[in-house]
């Protein structure tokens, strides 16, 4: 691991109650993924692949993320995709453009985390 | 009042975000499993489990799973080319030998109609739809609004047709099959009715 930079959201501005305070989009289209007061706050954590890499770059890069919001349930999400299983989780994108990972699925609770600071609070 | 649905979204054509640099990460090492998508239809919020099967197209047949349980079924092909209008029949075949619905709602969508550089005419693509009692749409690819409409065309469809979603009186949920009796539904997930 590289590069490896933690960024940290203004987490007062993104939150009221421990909840998101605006709706969430995507980063790279109009896409939105979770309606405002839908996701609880977590510090958690864990390392997700890099959401870019160069078109000749082989291996994944993976950073460590703390900031998450907590989603009890897939259907809570207005539009969300997610990955095929790899390292024992699915990874969250945008149901749209597909980018990603935005976050990630525990297949044993079937809670979901997004990451904060991958995706836009609108 | 919520609906939940089981749909097949089958794209001849991939849509995607790529620049010149870079790629997108999961579409292009991981790959997508299934979306949900919030729709609302006459005032009812429509939630759909999405198994794009964009993501499997290179291994060539999808598994019969794919198919099973689904209401909907979307096919996407790309009017500037040929061969993604060729390969909709084969979709359309697999569909109707694997789908456990008998009144699966179908619909085609013939995208990219912006592009100079049509081979597919809208007749061809209606006369094709009209054979496999499908809908027919046609979208363009600078905007996602066709695909959208398309969704909320279908789900319209599937509502007003007896028997796909009536019998459940509460919600068809999705969750993981644990791989009991037989054979996993949805790419592995299925569909129960609460």
């Amino acid at each position: 691991m590289t590069n490896t930079v933690i960024v940290s959201p203004d987490l007062e501005a993104l939150l009221q109650n421990g909840l998101n305070k605006s709706a969430l989009t995507c980063l790279h289209c109009p896409s939105r993924i979770l309606n405002p007061s839908v996701g609880n706050y977590i510090e958690k954590e864990f390392s997700l692949p890099s959401m870019t890499k160069q078109k000749d770059q082989t291996d994944i890069e993976k950073h460590p993320v703390k900031d998450f919001l907590k989603v009890a349930d897939m259907f809570q999400f207005e539009n969300v995709g997610f990955s095929h299983t790899a390292d024992g989780v699915k990874y969250l994108t945008c149901a749209d453009c597909e980018m990603g990972p935005i976050g990630w699925h525990d297949l044993q609770t079937k809670e979901c985390f997004v990451a904060l600071s991958r995706v836009r609070s609108s | 009042m919520s609906i939940y649905l089981c749909f097949v979204v089958v794209f001849s054509l991939l849509l995607r975000f790529i620049t010149d640099h870079f790629d997108p990460n999961v579409s292009a090492t991981i790959g997508v499993d299934f979306k949900t998508k919030k729709v609302t239809v006459d005032g009812n919020t429509v939630k759909l489990a999405i198994w794009d099967t964009a993501g499997v197209e290179r291994f060539r047949t999808l598994t019969p799973s794919y198919y099973r349980n689904a209401q909907g079924a979307i096919v996407v092909y790309d009017v500037s080319r040929r061969d993604t209008f060729n390969k909709m029949q084969t979709w359309l075949d697999e569909l109707d030998t694997y789908t456990t619905k008998r009144n699966i709602v179908k619909m085609i969508v013939g995208n990219k109609i912006d592009k100079d550089t049509r081979e597919v005419t809208r007749e061809e693509g209606i006369k094709f739809a009209k054979r496999h009692s499908a809908l027919y749409i046609e979208s363009s690819a600078k905007t996602r609004d066709g695909v959208e409409c398309a969704f909320e065309e279908l789900v319209q469809k599937i509502i007003q047709t007896p028997g796909l979603w009536e019998a459940s009186a509460g919600t068809i949920t999705v969750s993981q099959d644990e791989g009991q009796g037989g054979l996993p539904k949805c790419g592995g997930w299925t569909c129960s009715m609460n």
